[in-house]
């Protein structure tokens, strides 16, 4: 059983400069992972923009399940395990749609919006106590379902937490994202980017606020840009966009350790002051971009968009599913299928309310970054599958995240901060993982 | 046109789609991108029979100036994600070739493409791209000229893993 894994055996893993290889390659670790973290976190499952209407839904994973994400006749947003109660199967093909309600394709029992079995053929032949209404054969729901301005998240714990305690300050990003729509919505739309790498989950999260990867890994992205003349006519779609994405990647030393990273007990972080250097900042001098800061200040005042569009985090990792850029929209899920393998889910979000071409950038964003063709997440995960051979070998047996110890300064609730080269974010999001995996059901 | 002028278009177009294939089976992105009009552009859309490359997202859609800057990149000795480098074998079939329909569009060649991929090392990836592809093509004094280049992959929205080279 994984919950025989005892704490003190798992608290000789995590130290605060290293942690073991097991973490990444313990089928039973990871199986401890989906029922203390994935079975208990709020893990972001949709955006409310994807299921509107009564009737609308959209899959999703949670955990180990494969669930339903549907908004009810009565408006309120249940998401349901898609297994017939009867023999099994899945009761939902489609990645997204709407529907009156979900038929079982094996022996047609019928379930409503809200996983209430409806009906089942030839009910003679069943037992005379077979009652329609016994919650058993109801499609299982997620226990807690919550929204936080439009991102819809669920926890497999029936207690616990509510969402905004456990996202506190990286909440942040999400206010960020929804203040920069004009019409102060915003939506998914251009469509989805999934990519599978044979690699652990974690691997993700601590290459994202890893400040010092980008010069080594995506050095031939930077070269290649850098090659590039920098008056070309960027054709429109593009408008140099490739070019300072790549670019983006080639800060110096000096550049990445002016940088600060903050990370939450939580599990979270993110990197501050990335767009200051003004290289992969979406506030270019264009008409665009001054039709856009137009609105957004007829919306909020020339003070509140001034900050609203200052905001200047980067790489924000909501521990411990999902990623959020607030400055070009986008999103990225993380989700953990094995020990070794590991799915990514990326798209943007449109800021109803701006200019077409801002959604144009952000849907640019989104090819560039998370396309499987993309010149820079391939080298990433090229890298992951590359550390995930090498944690193979039973010896050595520990992974270094000593950069930076020492200098990590502790601020008021328990948030850590460093300057840029530091492996701070490895360090909180390990504490945070011990803390999940060794707290009492 | 007549049907000896078309069989002629045809097989000119299929030797030119072929020398395409041999191009980047051997990893001669350089030339391959010199196939390239200067304002020609590349597109593998994400989403079938996708119409608009601006709001939706695609696996790649670059003009030449950017595809320069991709195979640039596959020249860099760090690469990561194409070294060792991919050794492909791209077949091309079922091709049909018709009088271009837009401004500077001489050609348009409908065929079927299959991308067989190996890439060496610990990944050992044996792996087969497969679609339809669409070339707009201009005829010029140094031959023809890609104005556009579609290769609409059947799985083109399926979960993948790096696509490293060009197909």
């Amino acid at each position: 059983m994984p919950d025989s894994i005892a704490p003190d055996s798992l608290r000789r893993l995590v130290l605060p400069d290293r942690v073991h290889r097991s973490l990444y390659t313990d089928p039973a670790i990871f199986d401890l992972e989906m029922t203390r973290i994935f079975g208990r976190c709020w893990l972001f499952l949709a955006h409310e923009s994807q299921i509107r209407a009564p009737g609308d839904f959209v899959r999703a994973r949670l955990g180990r399940e494969d669930v339903i994400v549907v908004r009810a006749r009565d408006g309120r947003i249940r998401a349901l395990v898609n297994r017939c109660t009867h023999r099994g199967a899945q009761v939902c093909q489609a990645e997204r749609g709407n529907t009156a309600g979900f038929a079982c394709p094996y022996h047609a029992w019928t379930f409503g919006l809200d996983g209430a079995l409806n009906s089942v053929p030839h009910r003679q032949s069943l037992p005379p106590d077979f009652d329609l209404k016994d919650p058993r054969l109801a499609l299982a729901a997620v226990p807690r379902v919550e929204s936080y301005r439009g991102f819809v998240f669920g926890s497999l714990a029936p207690g616990g937490e509510s969402l905004v305690e456990h996202l506190g300050p990286i909440a942040a990003v999400i206010d960020n994202v929804v203040d920069r729509a004009p019409d102060g919505e915003i939506e998914q739309a251009g469509g989805i980017a999934r990519q599978e790498y044979r690699g652990n989950w974690k691997l993700h999260h601590e290459n994202a606020n890893d400040t010092l990867h980008p010069g080594f890994v995506h050095e031939s992205s930077v070269s290649a840009a850098r090659g590039d003349p920098r008056d070309y006519a960027a054709p429109a779609y593009d408008g140099h966009q490739t070019h300072t994405q790549m670019l983006s990647n080639g800060f110096g030393v000096r550049e990445w350790q002016s940088l600060s990273l903050t990370g939450f007990p939580a599990g979270h972080s993110y990197m501050g002051g990335f767009y200051r250097g003004g290289v992969l900042s979406p506030d270019r001098d264009d008409p665009v971009w001054r039709e856009y800061r137009a609105r957004l200040v007829a919306r909020h005042g020339e003070e509140k968009t001034a900050r609203v569009l200052g905001e200047d985090r980067f790489n924000n990792l909501l521990y411990p599913n999902v990623s959020i850029n607030a400055q070009y929209q986008q999103i990225r899920i993380v989700t953990p299928l094995a020990v070794d393998r590991t799915r990514v889910t990326a798209f943007c979000f449109r800021l109803k309310g701006a200019p077409e071409a801002l959604f144009h950038r952000a849907v640019r964003f989104l090819t560039n970054l998370s396309s499987p063709a993309s010149m820079i997440l391939s080298d990433d995960i090229e890298i992951f599958e590359r550390v995930q051979g090498g944690l193979a070998n039973p010896e050595p047996e520990w992974l270094d995240q000593s950069r930076g110890l020492g200098a990590d300064r502790t601020e008021a609730g328990g948030r850590t901060v460093s300057a840029g080269l530091s492996e701070l974010p490895h360090r909180a999001q390990y504490a945070a993982w011990l803390r999940y995996m060794t707290a009492a059901a | 046109m007549n049907a000896a002028v078309e069989i002629d278009v045809k097989s000119e177009a299929e030797a030119f789609l072929i020398a395409e294939a041999r191009l980047l089976d051997a990893g001669r992105f350089d030339e391959w991108l010199a196939l390239f009009a200067e304002d020609g552009f590349y597109w593998v859309p994400a989403a079938p029979g996708q119409s608009d490359p601006l709001n939706h997202l695609s696996i790649l859609y670059e003009d030449k100036s950017v595809l320069g800057m991709r195979v640039r990149r596959l020249g860099h000795p760090r690469v990561y994600s194409a070294q060792p480098a991919p050794r492909t074998a791209h077949l091309v079939g079922n091709v049909t070739a018709a009088p271009g329909a837009g401004p500077g569009v001489d050609c348009e060649v409908r065929s079927t493409v299959m991308m067989a991929e190996y890439r060496p090392g610990q990944a050992a990836d044996r792996r087969l791209w497969a679609g339809q592809q669409t070339h707009k093509l201009r005829r010029t004094p140094e031959g023809w000229r890609i104005v556009l280049k579609r290769v609409d992959l059947i799985d083109c929205d399926a979960v993948h893993g790096i696509l490293a080279v060009p197909i």
